[in-house]
């Protein structure tokens, strides 16, 4: 078993309040590495309206290389627009996946469109930033990766890789949708597609990870990190229903591969769980592992899905 | 090119004249044709009522018609394909299913629609099989065959399939975008039509957003329903085409039969001409036509299409002739 060592929440949203598109959550970090500070791109939310309902913004937090503890800059307006008149990212971006491209960054983002019978549906864009990363500008005004056959909505969670000269994107696809207590719940599974050029993406049309806990099990933020000759992902599972509490809210899993396909799942090895009490006793969701001047941190969420900010654990030892 | 014309054969089919399934009282939207060996059965759209909430759910059914379609023989008694499962693409209606025979199975290609809060409705193009000849099709996957995409951000729909050369091609719409034309109108949106390859008719390679059709009422023409046919070694398209908006009662602006011809089915060159098809005053079609399907049978080509409210009335055919245009 990997051994996390929680380091404590590192970004609460309260702590930038005065933005009034910032003002509850902090979900999904990943990490870029900038000469002397590490930025965490994270989605964030604005007040609900006035029916109670949400949209998704995406911003960073730059935090001190030296400690990632320490805040050192939030971002002063979010990094990407939101979508026009009923296109698919009108109503979010979340999460947000970047990578560098030469000089450019590159993000890829699930946006949200609101639906009738269902509250939602989900798709991946693509975007650029020329900027260092300060904003991004949408690549189309559709989505990247569309829905196929067997992948019918719910595209989200991606995450950007690059290994051995080619590009591959994890990301989840929606199985179904489930009604619990009178409410359609989605439920979705990690999936991958690989490409030359990030664009043309071609699905590997399988499911990467065997559900373990139940068959409807919801599987999210598919992480990958290649070190000690293999391929780690670090996931968040949950139950399809009840998932709002402890008992049956996110957890996160483990799987290894040596060629990216497949997958091993062994949660007993993941070594990260809720705490006993605090901001992280309900649920720990969304991790994001990244190396650090030689030590290898996970950035991950704690109770109500990050609605009180994010995490940082060391991992002691070595992946492998 | 030597012109073309059409003769009128009048309305071949009325919905209110028969029982429909799924309870449908009206609308016979978006013929298309499938010649069998002694008839020729013509998928439409065909509109039931929500019991909540009244909105309308449009469901494929057939009407089977002598080859000639001077009459009919008679019309299925169930839709062909059920309407999608929740959350999924083609849960809020299929309109239209255009139907291709691939060896013994007949694929029907649907345009999807499922609701949405900001804008009414969103669109792709799903596959359903058929192995009884057409009378029943199963849908391959919960999700459709294509769909939005990087600069074909809404609105995929109408797909019309021909194997030509031993290679899947379809023509199909893809939206531009919707957009409110005043303060406190519902958004309206544009379409115009494109062109994607396959090796199976599964995978679709798309020339993603290049509008194969130039334009005749400018950027803001919408066009539909592409309809494909080989006339004497000569691609023909026929397709429709109105404003994006004040279209539904301004007849001035609403739809009217569009056409292009290619050899190569690389470029297209406009001619709504020749042959064109116009309404008749006082008829079935006096205000508008629409949804046309081109289709070949005992050596003569027919275009099936609908007239006034969208197909509210039936179908209707016209013949194709050769000879000097009047």
């Amino acid at each position: 078993m990997f051994r996390w060592k929680k380091l404590g929440k590192v970004f609460d949203p309260k702590q930038a309040a005065d933005r009034a598109w910032l003002q509850e959550f902090a979900q999904a970090p990943c990490a870029l590495l900038f000469e002397d500070f590490v930025r965490v791109y994270f989605s964030c939310r604005p007040a609900p309206d006035a029916r109670g309902q949400y949209v998704s913004r995406s911003a960073f937090v730059d935090l001190e290389r030296e400690d990632p503890l320490v805040v050192r800059r939030v971002a002063e307006e979010p990094i990407l627009p939101l979508g026009g008149l009923g296109e698919f990212d009108e109503f979010g971006t979340y999460p947000v996946s970047v990578i560098r491209d030469g000089a450019e960054i590159r993000a890829y983002y699930a946006g949200w469109t609101r639906c009738e019978s269902v509250p939602f549906n989900v798709a991946i864009g693509a975007a650029v930033s020329r900027d260092g990363g300060t904003s991004f500008t949408r690549i189309g005004n559709g989505p990247v990766l569309p829905y196929t056959p067997d992948e019918p909505f719910v595209l989200s969670g991606p995450k950007i890789r690059r290994f051995n000269g080619e590009w591959q994107l994890f990301y989840i696809a929606g199985r179904k949708w489930k009604m619990v207590d009178g409410r359609p719940e989605p439920v979705y599974k990690i999936r991958m597609a690989t490409s030359a050029d990030g664009i043309r993406w071609t699905k590997l049309n399988e499911d990467l990870i065997e559900s373990r806990i139940e068959e409807d099990e919801a599987q999210a933020s598919p992480d990958v990190f290649e070190a000690g000759g293999k391929y780690h992902m670090f996931f968040a599972y949950r139950y399809s229903a009840g998932f709002r509490g402890r008992e049956r809210g996110y957890r996160i899993g483990y799987a290894s591969s040596t060629n990216l396909t497949d997958w091993v799942r062994d949660d007993s090895k993941a070594g990260i769980d809720v705490s006993a009490q605090g901001w992280d006793a309900e649920m720990v969701s969304y991790p994001h592992v990244f190396d650090l001047d030689g030590r290898t941190y996970m950035a991950y969420l704690g109770d109500q899905v990050g609605r009180h900010g994010f995490g940082l654990a060391v991992l002691s030892g070595a992946l492998e | 090119m030597s012109s073309m014309s059409f003769r009128k054969l009048g309305r071949i089919f009325d919905p209110a004249a028969h029982a429909l399934p799924a309870g449908c009282l009206q609308f016979a939207q978006a013929p298309q044709a499938l010649v069998l060996e002694d008839r020729i059965r013509v998928y439409f759209s065909t509109r039931a009522v929500d019991r909540e909430g009244g909105k309308l759910r449009s469901h494929v059914a057939f009407v089977d018609l002598t080859r000639d379609l001077s009459e009919v023989i008679g019309v299925c008694r169930e839709p062909v394909i059920a309407l999608g499962g929740l959350g999924a693409f083609d849960e809020h209606g299929i309109f239209p299913m255009s139907v291709v025979r691939v060896g013994d199975e007949v694929y029907g290609y649907t345009c999807g629609w499922s609701r949405r809060v900001s804008v009414s409705v969103e669109t792709a193009i799903g596959l359903a099989v058929s192995r009884d000849g057409g009378a029943s099709f199963q849908r391959i996957g919960e999700g459709p065959v294509l769909a939005a995409s990087l600069h074909e951000p809404c609105l995929v729909g109408d797909g019309f399939v021909r194997i030509i050369g031993g290679r899947f091609h379809m023509w199909y719409i893809f939206g531009t975008g919707w957009r409110r034309y005043a303060p406190d109108a519902e958004p309206d949106r544009t379409y115009k039509i494109g062109h994607a390859t396959s090796e199976d008719g599964i995978q679709w390679v798309k020339e993603e957003a290049r509008q194969i059709i130039d334009d005749r009422l400018g950027p803001e023409e919408s066009q539909a329903l592409p309809t494909v046919i080989d006339i004497a070694g000569r691609f023909h398209m026929f397709f429709c085409y109105r404003q994006s908006f004040d279209f539904r009662r301004n007849s001035a602006r609403g739809y009217r039969i569009g056409h292009a011809c290619s050899d190569d089915l690389e470029e297209w060159h406009r001619d709504d001409e020749n042959p064109r098809l116009a309404g008749t005053p006082g008829e079935w079609d006096s205000d508008m036509l629409c949804y046309p399907n081109a289709v070949e049978c005992d050596g003569r080509v027919y275009l099936l299409y609908n007239g006034n409210e969208f197909g509210r009335h039936g179908f209707g055919a016209a013949v194709l002739e050769e000879g000097p245009a009047r």
